[in-house]
């Protein structure tokens, strides 16, 4: 186990001074593809953006381990450097700062982290195009400002084709599935799929089953009230999409 | 001081003369010292820019000694308390309610109100009070007026002020928390010289809709200024107004966001046409620390002849960061397509033109019974 | 949250451009009367006209009052106490050659190109923008016109005005305070009463100005303010793109500055006026910094003339400036952009003034506010529909940006129609740097100064395009130094 990608252990987590999390614990290793499910207000999210260090969520014990290095006190920033990416249920907007942009300041950030020359404008646009034709965003979207007047569909598109790009070692994939059409699902999936590889590992948090009909998890947790209270593999999701939760409630 | 003849023999008058024995409870002695230090608005400062001051203070100086009395019209359902400033129970009302909510010293014309006061009443929704007869104020006895509304916690008030004559008048409003005061105003077209205040103060959850109509005036002047002292209260203000030949109308209003989670919109919707004029200032203030605000103003206007005017100034006042706040203002005239549309649809212009105008005005009230009540039905 | 804190410990920066060049210059001692006008006046060499004009501006100064509508607060200001006049000593260079080395490193060290191979410092890929003709004013006179012998040959005159007023005293005669007369306001009546160096550009009939023209303003002496009033006439069919920059040393007093600048466009003409003003704000706890009382305006006489505004305002305590068109030429066309950034104690109270007076004419204004520390934003705007000007419109966008929850952002536009056939849209909005904009930006690696400074870049993209590449590089760089030290 000490070689998991990610090893979260007795994670407690408050939020406003409520405790969400109460004694979490998962391990993901390289190669997998993990789905957290369970229902709504069980700490889903809350697990998801604990894991990026999203402020306004406080560890108050256990421990967040990523690919050997403690999670704690880690800014943001120094998280994705790490390689560990979140798609985000709300993807925000921020208007007149272009794609092109924002994807550029990323992916430059990632080089001179890791010692690299910056990809030349070229290089970026090329790769750029090819990530936005495989999630079936338009080539223009590159000019329109970060999520800016997008659809929910296309924010989520837009997250898909980040990871696409940025090439984690490990994709945390808040509610990706929500609120998209068939067509938009099967992108999105399509997407996870060429994504996943020996080294690295996939997070899915959802409240469906509908996205692992396309992506097959190693492993799927049931969480409820801040915890692990099942784990099994896919045909554990098949299960809950007959019964539903409540079996698992008490 | 200067000033115009009218203007001096009217502060003279004020300070010198004593009142008339009139509810002789009430203070008058803050708005004798805001004549004294401040004395009347001039022609030309910012906020009478747009009216002539000085033909109202003829008008004051016509109407204030008295006028031929009515009598007073206030209908209210028997759960409402309702009391003639002459009454000695208003005193005892006044003295147990929240403090007076005008500030005088931005507001001097309500100083002119008191020191000529003849018509008064106190309205009071005592708590938990949730009615839904309205109150209506017809005509009151005076050229000078002034009701006193206090809606207690969790109490509800609608108030329907009537089209009648006034120089003055003062709507003085506290609503405590968790309090609604719905307030309907309909302005019909006159040929004298009116200006009038309405001064609401809004505790927590407390929660104010103000709806008014207004035709012109030969001088109209609307001062509205609505305080959010609570955390999360809500006021919402719509006017619509529809002017013709000399009409004056100049509408001043301010909403202060003084606390956090407060919500306020402003609806404005006006026609002038003739050589009428039309003035709209809308103030949004958010205090500093006033956060989760949320506040938009919208006002749009249509000319409809070459000698009509529009002013308008929305203002945002922002001392807060975390604040969703806009305004949008248009001016313009009717669009060619629309009209277009409907003469292609064998309306005839007059007609077209005029459910148009009237569609335009409805645009600021939604709601079908409140159109009717403020005399924008279809 | 955390990471408004993290915002909140915004803003503070050196002043890069606040040392003060040791050299030997000639003062007038502080104060103002018919003697020291009559003194300036000598100083420049100008015709008795000239003189008498000045005179006139004095007599009717004396009895104005300074405006007191603006949303800012400063003490009265002593106008006797201050220096009209300050000149580094020596008779002006012929050439570049004979300019003392001392000023040359000034500009050198500020990134301004007084050689003319040079181009201006800080941009991108500089080897292959195009050359720029800089004018070079030092307190209160100028000090080097480069490529005279270029715009020479393109008929272009580009000089001071103090030249201008000798070499080509019809025009001056003819426009200078015929778009802002003597007595328009306080501070423009004193800057007609005591200006004394700034830039006169003509561009004749169809000409279309061969390079970008720029004015570089140094404020270096103690106690004095500047008055500098420029001038550009383009002709008809016409056009000219002309840049402005500015910058004064860190002093503990507040300095005065109150410039007069009028442009006329004639029939088919067009003028780009583009200023990135940079005047040291002061400090922390709002000590020193120049006050920036500035009248601005141009007057699109012709018809289809076109005059557009850009601002980038970063500096001065306190800035006090309304770039206005008058529309008077039949379709002519007035446009208006403006970033302004205030941070620390900076106050800012400006915006513009679009007069509709020709038919069809047209107008646009683009207004950005960022406000930070404890400073505050205001814009101001008039849009007037006069009778006459059928079919005429407006469109203006106005949004303020928030960063911390001790300044202020306050939009005050002024509406005025007087005909049913113009159309006027006014649209502001105020957002804040959100904690999910920047979280978004901190998850995908970038650090958060420099989200902050993409996401305030965004914000402000609408203006910055419409400056000339140069000048929209240096913007956007100024931005993100002022707000540098932002996050904690």
């Amino acid at each position: 186990m000490s070689n998991a990608l990610l090893e979260v252990d007795s994670l407690h987590v408050e939020v406003d001074d409520k405790p969400i999390l109460k004694g979490l614990g998962i391990a993901v290793q390289a190669g997998e593809v993990h789905a957290v499910m369970g229902p709504n207000g069980a700490g889903k999210s809350t697990l998801a953006n604990v894991l990026a260090g999203r402020p306004g969520y406080a560890v108050t014990s256990g421990a967040m381990i990523f690919d050997g290095v403690d999670l704690a006190d880690r800014l943001p920033e120094e998280r994705a450097l790490l390689g560990l990416f979140l798609a985000f249920q709300y993807p925000v907007e921020i208007p007149g700062l272009s794609n092109m942009e924002f994807l550029k300041a990323a992916i430059d950030a990632r080089a001179k982290h890791a010692g690299l020359d910056e990809p030349s404008a070229a290089d970026f646009i090329k790769r750029a195009r090819e990530a936005a034709g495989r999630v079936g965003l338009s080539a223009d979207f590159l000019r329109r400002g970060v999520n800016e007047g997008f659809s929910g569909g296309e924010k989520k598109r837009n997250e898909i084709l980040q990871m696409l790009l940025l090439q984690p070692r490990l994709a945390v994939l808040d509610e990706t599935d929500s609120g998209l059409d068939i067509d938009a699902l099967q992108v999105v999936a399509a997407g996870i799929n060429a994504f996943r590889s020996a080294n690295n590992a996939v997070l899915l948090v959802t409240h469906y089953q509908r996205l692992l009909n396309y992506v097959v998890p190693d492993r799927v947790h049931v969480l409820a009230d801040g915890r692990i209270v099942r784990s099994g593999d896919h045909t554990l999701a098949e299960q809950l999409e007959q019964k539903g939760y409540g079996w698992l409630a008490s | 001081m200067a000033g115009s003849p009218a203007e001096v023999t009217l502060t003279q008058r004020l300070l010198k003369g004593g009142h008339s024995g009139y509810a002789p409870w009430l203070d008058r002695r803050p708005s004798r010292d805001v004549i004294e230090r401040i004395g009347l608005p001039a022609l030309r400062s910012e906020e009478w820019r747009h009216t002539n001051v000085r033909r109202w203070y003829e008008a004051v100086l016509a109407n204030g000694s008295s006028r031929a009395e009515e009598a007073a019209a206030i209908a209210a359902p028997a759960a409402i308390e309702v009391v003639d400033f002459a009454s000695p129970r208003a005193a005892e009302l006044a003295a147990a309610g929240p403090a007076s909510v005008i500030d005088l010293a931005s507001q001097p014309l309500a100083a002119v109100n008191a020191l000529l006061l003849r018509a008064g009443a106190v309205v009071r929704a005592p708590s938990g009070i949730r009615s839904t007869e309205p109150v209506r104020i017809g005509a009151l006895n005076g050229a000078f007026q002034h009701v006193l509304v206090h809606v207690e916690a969790g109490a509800s008030l609608t108030l329907i002020e009537e089209p009648s004559a006034f120089t003055h008048r003062v709507i003085e409003a506290t609503v405590a928390e968790a309090g609604h005061f719905c307030h309907w105003r309909r302005q019909a077209r006159s040929a004298e010289r009116e200006c009038s205040l309405v001064a609401v103060r809004l505790q927590a959850g407390a929660n104010y809709a103000l709806a008014q109509t207004s035709r012109g005036a030969d001088l109209r002047r609307n001062d509205i200024r609505i305080t959010l002292a609570g955390s999360g209260a809500e006021a919402t203000v719509v006017g619509a107004w529809r002017l013709h030949g000399h009409d004056h109308l100049d509408n001043q209003v301010a909403i202060s966001h003084a606390e956090a989670g407060g919500f306020s919109r402003q609806t404005y919707r006006g026609i002038a046409a003739d050589s009428a004029r039309a003035v709209l200032y809308g103030r949004i203030h958010i205090a500093a620390g006033a956060n989760q605000t949320d506040a938009a103003l919208s006002t749009k206007n249509l000319l409809a002849s070459d000698a009509a005017q529009v002013f308008a100034k929305p203002e945002l006042e922002i001392h807060a960061s975390d604040v969703q706040c806009r305004h949008g203002a248009t001016v313009g005239t009717l669009d060619d397509a629309a009209m277009h549309y409907m003469r292609s649809r064998g309306i005839g212009e007059e007609a077209a033109r005029e459910l148009l105008l009237a569609g335009f005005l409805r645009e600021a009230i939604a709601d079908a019974e409140g159109a009717e009540l403020v005399g924008l039905g279809a | 949250m955390a990471e408004s804190a993290e915002i909140n410990a915004l803003v503070e920066r050196e002043y890069a451009a606040g040392f003060v060049t040791d050299i030997a210059a000639e003062t007038l001692p502080p104060g103002l009367d018919e003697g020291v006008v009559r003194a300036i006046s000598a100083k420049k060499g100008e015709p008795e006209w000239m003189t008498e004009w000045r005179l006139d501006a004095y007599r009717r100064w004396r009895k104005m009052r300074p405006p007191r509508w603006a949303h800012v607060r400063f003490p009265d200001i002593d106008y006797q106490a201050i220096s009209y006049y300050s000149a580094p000593t020596g008779d002006k260079p012929k050439s570049l050659d004979e300019v003392d080395p001392e000023l040359l490193r000034t500009y050198e060290k500020l990134g301004i190109p007084l050689h003319e191979r040079a181009k201006l410092a800080g941009v991108e890929g500089a080897d292959e923008s195009a050359p720029v003709a800089v004018d070079a004013v030092f307190d209160s006179v100028s000090i080097a016109t480069t490529f005279k012998e270029e715009l020479r040959d393109a008929g272009v005159v580009f000089c001071s005005i103090a030249e201008a007023i000798r070499e080509h005293p019809e025009l001056v005669r003819r426009y200078l305070g015929s778009v802002v007369p003597k007595p328009d306001n306080f501070y423009a009546a004193l800057n007609s009463a005591v200006f004394s160096d700034g830039s006169f550009v003509y561009i004749p009939k169809h000409t279309r100005c061969p390079m970008e023209l720029s004015t570089y303003f140094r404020i270096n002496a103690a106690n004095t303010g500047q008055f500098e009033r420029t001038l550009i006439i383009a002709d008809a069919g016409s056009y000219v793109s002309y840049l402005e920059g500015c910058t004064a040393p860190m002093r503990d007093d507040n300095q005065l500055h109150a410039a007069v600048v009028e442009l006329v466009a004639l029939e088919d003409a067009q003028i780009k006026y583009s200023t990135v003003q940079n005047w040291y704000p002061g400090d922390e706890q709002g000590r020193g910094g120049i006050y920036n009382f500035v009248t601005k305006r141009g007057a699109c006489l012709g018809a289809r003339s076109k005059i557009s505004w850009t601002q980038v305002e970063t500096g001065s305590a306190i800035t006090w400036k309304y770039p206005s068109v008058v529309l008077r030429g039949d379709e002519s066309v007035g446009e208006f952009h403006s970033v302004a950034l205030t941070r620390n104690r900076q106050q800012a109270d400006t915006g513009t003034k679009m007069i509709h007076i020709g038919r069809g004419t047209k107008s646009t204004i683009v207004s950005k506010g960022i406000s930070a520390g404890r400073s505050q934003n205001s814009y101001r705007g008039l849009v007037r529909m006069n009778h006459g000007a059928a079919g005429a419109r407006n469109h203006t966008q106005c949004d303020s940006l928030l960063i911390g929850d001790h300044c202020g952002a306050h939009t005050f536009p002024y509406i005025e129609s007087k005909l049913p056939s113009a159309t006027i849209e006014h649209e502001a909005t105020t957002s804040k740097v959100s904690d999910e904009q920047l979280f978004l930006c901190q998850q995908r690696g970038i650090d958060a100064e420099k989200a902050v400074a993409m996401i305030v870049n965004g914000f402000c993209k609408d203006v910055f395009r419409t400056l000339p590449m140069e000048f929209a590089v240096e913007a956007a760089q100024l931005l993100e130094v002022s707000l540098e030290g932002a996050v904690g």
